[in-house]
């Protein structure tokens, strides 16, 4: 790789080797040619020609000389330079405390450099805000539903007490958790968004995921007489993050094991072709209205059948698993159909190379 | 038959430290405790937790991860690297993955999320003060139930039990502490190692299919729900 310095050394090498030529060149002329010319009628003069010869060996001598001059002058002259690009270079999510160093030269590079803090400041400052945000809005939030929650257990404690209000606080019970899960909901939504939150990238047997869930959606699907199958399960080893791939299967196998029909069925396999690891998971039940399916993954925008049926949710959850698939590099689309829906994962196998660029990686949403 | 006196702390004796800035969580938690039979006291800030964890020998504490001043994370690092050994439970407004890993490495024996139940509380305070002294043998007994955990045979008397993987390792989970009460969200964290409620009753499922296996043909039963909390096992 050719860098600012090489380039630099190379070019002001050329000149003075050029400077130098030239140089010698109007010696040998002055000093050689000039008084052979000049000798045509008389005796050489011993002493210039002597002369000449110093010169040549001081002059080639000194070409190393100023070539180390040169590469040390150089990387001197761009060390802001370089400093300022590992500064950007480390400045990230995980480390937003990254300064670049100045000159105070007041030459471009230092402007530059100092302009640079300026913008990693604000940076840094607005991501403060977003986490102090999220975690002063969680806390504020969650007090509340605390006190509201303990409360209402001690009342549900207390003896006389007629079917309708137990059944009423037990509905506010659930409710109260509804919120609680809708503030976890969107304040890690809000993180992801800011890059706030890490992503491990281990490497997973994402089939051997697959399978457990499907284990425990089968035995959650009893109760509701729906049937899970797994007809087919490739081996798929995927570099990523474990809590948040279970967390993606739960949240898309709970999904297609609630909106189904009674003695319906939830089909889940998994193939690995070309790299890709695709995951399909099918149900039986009302499918969403065509135009609503690429909508079904922004926040709180839910199927047509989904608030009508009273099944429970907290509108986020199909958000929270686009967010997890897109910082797997990889895609989710739902494909509706009038008695079933499908819901495609894919992604992308984890490739033999050793050097992958994944380590403590944040994840974005786009 | 005589029983044996337990060799665990009794839960009167337990004294639990609670800090926590919200006075009326405070107040329902030592309440809830209380009624327990616990002895405990209750801080208002992460500067007085420390001072008073550090002058008065208590058997546990309740510690919340934002407070001012002082934040419940700092103090379980500080109280470790003076190498207490103290239980400590963090109760965290937010409900992640990530807070709840960070608690636990700094230190931390047990996590919660707000809004929790009281019940839920109660069985994890009391499981901190079962902690000590777990079960370091290859055989688990529990009356005249054995489990072989690196065989993985289970036998009741002289019947042998065929376990799937998961009931071997919920059967092993409640068998370590016998008595413990383990809620349902207990036993999803250790024996399905979720971090979240997946929000349904697959532990009630998989209880149900053990309780067929261990208790079924048995005179005595050992499973036993707990109602409102979750579930235990003990001998007789």
């Amino acid at each position: 790789m050719m860098r600012l310095r090489h380039n630099l050394t190379l070019r002001y090498s050329l000149v003075m080797a050029a400077c130098l030529a030239v140089l010698s060149a109007v010696a040998y002329h002055e000093f050689v040619r000039e008084p052979r010319l000049f000798q045509a009628a008389k005796v050489a003069d011993q002493t210039e020609y002597e002369w000449f010869e110093a010169a040549e060996v001081a002059v080639f001598a000194s070409m190393p000389v100023i070539f180390c001059f040169g590469w040390w002058f150089i990387q001197r002259a761009l060390r802001p330079i370089d400093d300022l690009v590992s500064s950007v270079e480390h400045f990230h999510a995980g480390n937003l405390q990254h300064r670049s160093a100045r000159s105070f030269n007041l030459d471009e590079v230092d402007r530059l450099a100092t302009a640079f803090n300026a913008m990693a400041c604000r940076i840094e400052q607005s991501f403060q805000q977003i986490q102090a945000f999220t975690l002063d809005a969680s806390h504020e939030l969650k007090t509340p539903l605390t006190i509201m929650r303990a409360q209402i257990e001690t009342l549900l404690e207390s003896d006389p007490l007629s079917a309708l209000q137990r059944e009423s606080l037990h509905s506010t019970l659930e409710e109260i958790e509804r919120l609680a899960r809708i503030v976890d909901g969107l304040t890690l939504l809000m993180k992801a968004d800011a890059g706030l939150v890490p992503l491990r990238r281990e490497p997973i047997a994402f089939d051997e995921l697959v399978s457990e869930s499907a284990e425990d959606a089968a035995v959650l699907a009893l109760p509701l007489e729906v049937a899970v199958e797994i007809p087919r399960c490739d081996p798929a080893l995927i570099l990523g993050d474990r809590h948040r791939l279970r967390q993606l299967l739960l949240n898309l196998i709970d999904n297609a094991t609630k909106y189904n029909r009674p003695a319906g069925s939830v089909t889940i396999s998994l193939t690995a072709i070309d790299r890709t690891a695709e995951l399909r998971i099918t149900n039986t039940g009302p499918g969403v209205a065509p135009e609503l399916a690429e909508r079904v993954f922004t926040r709180f925008v839910r199927g047509d059948h989904s608030r009508s049926d009273g099944v429970e949710g907290s509108g986020l959850g199909l958000a929270i698993c686009k967010w997890i698939v897109e910082a797997h590099d990889g895609t989710i689309l739902m494909t509706p159909a009038p008695d079933r829906t499908t819901v495609t994962v894919r992604l992308p196998l984890s490739v033999p190379e050793p050097a992958r660029n994944g380590d403590g990686q944040k994840a974005k949403l786009p | 038959m005589v029983c044996k006196p337990s060799v665990s702390p009794k839960i009167a004796d337990m004294r639990v430290l609670v800090v926590e800035d919200d006075r009326k969580t405070a107040g329902f938690i030592q309440k809830a405790l209380k009624a327990e039979g616990f002895a405990v006291d209750v801080m208002p800030s992460g500067a007085d937790g420390l001072r008073a964890l550090e002058t008065t020998p208590f058997d546990a504490a309740v510690l919340d991860i934002m407070l001012p001043g002082r934040d419940g994370l700092s103090i379980v690092r500080q109280l470790r690297q003076a190498g207490s050994t103290l239980p400590i439970l963090l109760l965290s407004a937010r409900g992640d993955v990530n807070e709840r890993v960070e608690g636990l490495d700094a230190g931390a024996d047990d996590y919660m999320s707000k809004p929790f139940a009281l019940a839920e509380l109660i069985a994890r305070v009391r499981a901190l003060g079962r902690r000590t002294g777990e079960a370091k043998s290859n055989t688990l007994r529990v009356a005249d139930l054995s489990l072989d955990i690196i065989s993985r045979q289970a036998l009741r008397g002289s019947r042998s039990i065929a376990l799937s993987d998961r009931e071997f390792r919920l059967l092993e989970y409640l068998m370590r502490a016998p008595g413990r009460i383990c809620s349902r969200m207990m036993i999803i964290e250790k024996v399905w190692n979720y971090d979240f409620d997946p929000g349904s009753n697959v532990v009630d499922v998989y209880i149900r299919k053990l309780r067929e296996k261990v208790d079924a043909d048995a005179d005595t039963k050992l499973l036993h729900t707990v109602r409102g909390v979750g579930y235990t096992l003990r001998a007789p």
